[in-house]
């Protein structure tokens, strides 16, 4: 499957992730990775597979890089409706009222442009005690296989 | 590309350059300087205890040593066992990135009076820093000059019963010290009105959690701009928890005039916007910003420099993170800052390659290698105790033993 990961990131905890989820499927897919503030709505292609990966900052909002990208999607409004993607979100439950709110604005904001999305957003808590990959790899393996249906269908 | 970059401080600063200049040149001898044996700086002696998932930056930084190939010079003093000038001679670029360590003094009368403490010199003993004091006694009602993130993490900590603290890494010692604290009441207070007060609203907002606090709000006061009246919002709902006895009041728009008191501090004299006011207390803890640690003439090499804004001091020689800008701005920023001096670095790098590098440093015997670090960190995380996720080694004599005994052959 052709996978392009798309990262937002404040600390680099987001890009490392998202660098070693494209080390794990490198192989069996065709991976590219891209940082959220490099990423034009308009770059979109129906023929991949978006994996989202993102953090939260501040007060529950969306990571430094992200927000050019949210700003680019609000201004041009691009029809994603062919578009699939997944999400994966990083938080700090020890601020649990915003805990995962980047992760959430940023599926919000492509399911508002019509984006589909494949599985559950799935959260990993930086004070818990799981690691981030541990969580990410199977959820990548978990998405991707939902996908090869999905993409599947659209073609 | 080749080169050889020194970076002096291996606290967050340091760590994401040598990422950074690491990622987009690969083939850098990068080495990491620091006074310590210990690397990360900041993230292990700055983080609270109780914040481990700020702390989660540090598994980039290991990854900077073992996969990008920086390497790692702990228990190194600049000016002590080697200068700044004999690092300049042997590499081709040399980054201070030591950051901002001591407390900025309260430069009012009775300022220096005992009971007065400031908050790097309290967190580090609370963190077990190895060059760390006593932690002090501080009576029943300590009062908080400051109102930045560094005083609220003071005041939670300070707030916290014994059990909130399980999963930090707070030592044995300071567990001990906080649960015995006796603290009865913890008045905190800020020069500005509410609205402009340095605090993150995250930080607030975590207070509410507090299990064994009754919280007062006076005079959080009003603005018209929405990202003031946040702040306003946030810091006004904590007014009114009531889930166990230990007092907090937060005070705004206080400027403190002097400590009071005959042999140590009993109240701070304030001006008010009106008139004075003199709050009473047990001790009074400074958390007003950091100044430079004194190895290094900072004042005179940024006043000097070619480009400060960029970082740029003088050919060969660069600074970043709080040691450039000064004791403002988060971890993430400070690795923004780092991204760009990056790029000024590769920019203006000519490579010299009759420059000895990190070869001068092979003469000193008491320097710890990551390997070193590696072996202090394996320690630290198998001795913690239940509720615990690290035992931190509080003096630099175990630290150096830790980090040069040899894995037994098999």
């Amino acid at each position: 499957m052709k996978i392009t990961i798309l990262y937002g990131t404040e600390t680099g905890n987001a890009e490392m992730l998202a660098e070693d989820i494209q080390a794990e499927l490198e192989g069996e897919n065709e991976v590219d990775c891209l940082n959220l503030s490099d990423m034009s709505p308009s770059d979109f292609d129906a023929s991949r597979f978006f994996l989202l990966v993102c953090s939260t900052y501040g007060d529950g909002d969306l990571p430094a890089s992200a927000q050019p990208f949210a700003e680019a999607m609000n201004a041009e409004k691009p029809d994603l409706s062919a578009i699939h993607f997944a999400i994966f979100g990083l938080g700090d439950s020890e601020y649990d009222e915003t805990f995962n709110h980047g992760p959430k604005k940023l599926a919000e904001l492509m399911l508002a442009h019509g984006a589909r999305q494949i599985g559950e957003r799935v959260a990993h808590d930086a004070s818990g005690d799981d690691m981030a990959e541990d969580l990410a790899f199977p959820w990548a393996e978990e998405v991707i296989a939902q996908a090869g249906e999905a993409l599947g269908e659209a073609a | 590309m080749s080169g050889k970059i020194a970076i002096v401080g291996a606290g967050p600063s340091g760590c994401f350059l040598a990422q950074a200049l690491l990622k987009a040149a690969p083939g850098l001898e990068v080495d990491l300087i620091d006074r310590l044996p210990v690397p990360y700086g900041l993230v292990r002696y700055g983080v609270a205890a109780d914040h481990q998932g700020t702390k989660a930056v540090s598994r980039q930084f290991a990854r900077v040593f073992e996969r990008q190939g920086a390497q790692f010079f702990g228990n190194v003093t600049l000016g002590a066992d080697v200068t700044l000038e004999t690092l300049r001679a042997a590499y081709d670029a040399v980054v201070l990135a030591a950051g901002l360590s001591q407390d900025r003094p309260l430069a009012i009368p009775g300022g220096d009076l005992p009971g007065v403490h400031g908050a790097g010199t309290l967190t580090r003993a609370l963190y077990d820093h190895p060059d760390a004091c006593a932690l002090p006694d501080l009576g029943p009602r300590p009062l908080i000059v400051g109102n930045g993130n560094v005083a609220i993490d003071l005041l939670r900590l300070l707030a916290k019963t014994p059990e909130e603290m399980t999963g930090s890494d707070l030592g044995a010692g300071p567990g001990e010290w906080l649960a015995g604290s006796g603290i009865e009441e913890i008045t905190i207070t800020g020069r500005s009105p509410a609205a402009q007060a340095k605090f993150d609203t995250v930080m607030i907002k975590e207070l509410a959690k507090l299990a064994g606090v009754s919280i007062r709000v006076i005079g959080a006061g009003a603005s018209d701009d929405p990202v003031e009246q946040k702040k306003i919002e946030a810091v006004q709902a904590l007014d009114g928890i009531a889930t166990g006895p230990r007092r907090i009041t937060f005070r705004f728009g206080l400027t403190p005039l002097a400590v009071e008191g005959e042999t140590s501090a009993e109240a701070v004299r304030f001006a008010t916007d009106q008139d004075e006011e003199v709050l009473s207390c047990s001790s009074v803890l400074t958390a007003i910003g950091f100044g430079p640690a004194g190895d290094l003439p900072r004042d005179v090499l940024l006043a000097d420099a070619r480009d400060a804004e960029a970082g740029a001091l003088a050919p060969g020689l660069y600074a970043t993170g709080w040691f450039r800008r000064g004791p403002r701005g988060t971890i993430p920023e400070n690795r923004a800052d780092a991204q760009a001096l990056a790029a000024r670095i590769l920019d203006d790098l000519k490579s010299d390659p009759d420059k000895p590098g990190r070869a001068i440093l092979a003469d000193l015997a008491e320097a710890v290698d990551y390997t070193g670090w590696t072996r202090i960190d394996a320690h630290e995380t198998e001795a913690a105790p239940e509720g615990r996720c690290r035992a931190k080694i509080a003096t630099r004599a175990e630290m150096l033993r830790r980090a040069r005994q040899e894995e037994r052959p098999k």
